[in-house]
């Protein structure tokens, strides 16, 4: 635990010191995210067929808040797992991934406190887009803290575990992680189209749509934020008693369980290759 | 037996490596081989990093891996570190197994790789020694005080709070040493420190790893394929070639190898062709040369006094048969390259620049 709390210490500094030091890189950085999702969001609507479609959903605040909520997580979960892809790549370019590879609290309590760190300030900086976007499209968000924390939580764990799986195979494949990315993207869409809607389909692929790591999590976060824990309107109940809710702690178990197993089967498998800490 | 023993030299030496063993497996897809011009789909290939080296690091001792590029030397490092896991064999650090210990073994070890940055640019040198230090679960005032007194001893002190992407190899080389100092450990794995650098900065790293050892009393594992730097530095060099350990030796042992077994001797005139094979058995025709005073013939003679004296009595006598006037002879002082080369299986050449000559 000590050893967790130190590297998150580590890293803490070590963020805000570049953050501080690139202060113009960091403001240019926050214009630039916030200019291209507005983009991306625009592109999305006006790519439907029929354009007067997009508006018409356009002037649905709640229908784009939804995904512009769920452009958000995907944009976090997008980061989540490219900590672990892209950047065991480029640790391994530098030569920083063989230090880390020889401190004595190993790989895992590393990228646990690497991630840790890096998930909160993308959660911080994903707030701001969140707050100036809705603002911008007319939507409105419900902000329950508790539900919203715990939510975040869970679903930071849940891409963790995955993180976990698909780092492993980085490890040891290093060329995996420029394929990464269609996995990057996958959950990206998964997090904007989760609808409760789709988990009505059959039994194979409702059981598919949960075990997927996002799933359960991007359709939590919209209940809670877009829909203010309402089944109908005015009709309130709190997330932690929606189904999608339970199916989210058995999916951050068990894809726990899965990614640390595997990080650290393919860690030990990394050493024998002789491939761990190099490109 | 082979326990006791085994024992006993883990105790005696702070790094130990019992019959280690490496082979890389590589498998390459569309591979077309160059000289039979045959293409196969998949073309598995394996590659012998170590075959069953064994040998041991004294507290307080430089042993130098030499070797040529692709000969082990780094993956022996790598092996004592924990980075790469043997085929077979034990790595001991200060008594520890290093597969069942590697944590523990880990904060007893500072390594710099070669080839690689190791520090974080946009940091300066004292934010990565922090930082690095908080990674080794050294904290607070220790930290501090550590950080402070290696930048010192390496001369980084008036470079602290630069951004280490504004330093040179050499100092970057530097900080990476202090890096791998930074949680105080009882051994230091050098990989090719002084590649690439001036012959200032690499004085000065040179300088550096002595302290380390006369005053500091670390242990240290440096490995190179400069000659000058292993003959320079260390007090034990091993010889590495395709994985394998052909020798290990305190450096002036292994300097002696091969001294005054190689003579040089000054003709009046060429040597001729058929006189090669009539030199006695026991000599060996290392080079001719034709220089400005002359042509020299530069051979080698068993180690034995006995059959050294025997040898050189009858290399003279073939000589004087033959009628060849002898103008000078020399007793060449081999260097480190020398013996690598002839330990490696090269030819060495005799240039007159890398060998000391004494009348």
């Amino acid at each position: 635990m000590l050893g967790f709390l130190l590297i998150m210490k580590a890293e803490i500094i070590r963020g805000w010191i570049i953050t501080r030091r690139y202060w113009f890189r960091t403001l240019t950085g926050l214009i630039i995210g916030y200019g291209m999702l507005m983009i991306l969001i625009a592109g999305f609507f006006y790519s439907q067929p029929a354009i007067e479609r997009g508006i018409n959903q356009l002037d649905d605040p709640t229908r784009a808040t939804n995904y512009i909520l769920g452009f958000i997580i995907g944009l976090f979960a997008f980061g989540v797992i490219g900590m672990f892809t892209q950047g065991i790549q480029g640790m391994a370019q530098t030569g920083v991934l063989e230090q880390l590879c020889m401190s004595p609290y190993g790989l895992v309590t590393n990228f646990l406190a690497r991630a840790v760190v890096a998930s909160v300030t993308t959660i911080l900086y994903s707030a701001l887009m969140v707050y100036f976007v809705v603002i911008s499209v007319g939507g409105k968000l419900f902000f329950d803290p508790i539900p919203v924390i715990v939510l975040l939580t869970l679903s930071f764990i849940n891409l963790l575990g995955f993180g976990f799986m698909v780092g492993g195979l980085v490890l040891v494949f290093k060329q995996v992680g420029q394929l990464t990315i269609i996995v990057r993207m996958a959950l990206f869409a998964l997090a904007i189209f989760a609808r409760e809607e789709f988990l009505q389909q059959s039994w194979f692929v409702s059981i598919f749509m949960h075990a997927l790591p996002i799933t359960d999590a991007s359709i939590c976060l919209k209940y809670v934020l877009v829909k203010g824990q309402q089944v109908a309107p005015g009709e309130f109940m709190s997330v932690f008693f929606h189904p999608c809710f339970y199916w989210l702690c058995a999916s951050c178990v068990i894809w726990t369980f899965i990614g640390i197993s595997l990080f650290k089967i393919m860690e030990n498998y990394s050493r024998y290759k002789g491939t761990l800490g190099i490109y | 037996m082979y326990n006791n023993e085994l024992n006993t030299n883990i105790k005696k030496y702070t790094v130990y490596l019992d019959e280690v063993s490496k082979t890389f497996h590589t498998s390459h897809f569309l591979y077309k081989d160059e000289e039979t011009g045959k293409r196969s789909l998949i073309k598995r290939k394996e590659a012998c990093a170590a075959d069953k080296i064994t040998f041991g690091i004294m507290p307080g001792e430089i042993m130098g891996l030499l070797g040529p590029n692709g000969a082990g030397k780094t993956t022996t490092v790598k092996m004592i570190s924990g980075l790469v896991k043997p085929d077979s064999g034990t790595v001991y650090v200060d008594g520890m197994n290093v597969e069942k210990k590697r944590k523990q073994v880990l904060s007893q070890i500072g390594v710099v790789l070669e080839g690689t940055r190791t520090s974080i640019w946009p940091l300066t040198p004292l934010e990565n020694l922090y930082y690095y230090g908080n990674l080794r679960n050294i904290r607070g005032k220790v930290l501090k005080e550590r950080a402070h007194q290696l930048l010192d001893f390496i001369g980084l002190n008036d470079k602290k709070d630069i951004e280490v992407r504004k330093l040179s190899r050499g100092q970057k080389q530097k900080l990476a040493i202090c890096i791998a100092l930074i949680a105080d450990p009882k051994i230091i794995l050098l990989d090719e420190p002084t590649t690439g650098l001036d012959v200032q900065s690499s004085r000065s790293i040179k300088d550096k790893i002595l302290e380390l050892t006369r005053k500091h009393g670390r242990s240290v594992l440096v490995t190179t394929h400069d000659m000058h730097v292993a003959q320079e530095l260390c007090d034990r060099i091993g010889i590495i070639n395709k994985g394998k350990l052909i020798t290990c030796k305190p450096t002036s042992e292994l300097l002696e190898l091969f001294s005054k077994q190689i003579f040089s001797l000054r003709l009046d005139r060429n040597l001729a062709e058929g006189d090669l094979d009539t030199l006695a058995p026991q000599i060996t025709l290392l080079q001719t040369d034709l220089t400005a005073d002359g042509p020299t013939i530069t051979v080698q003679v068993p180690e034995p006094y006995a059959e050294r004296s025997e040898a050189l009595y009858l290399l003279f006598e073939t000589l004087h048969r033959k009628k060849y006037q002898l103008r000078s002879i020399q007793q060449k002082q081999v260097n480190l390259e020398y013996i690598f080369l002839q330990l490696t299986g090269e030819k060495p050449v005799f240039d007159g620049i890398n060998s000391q000559e004494q009348e």
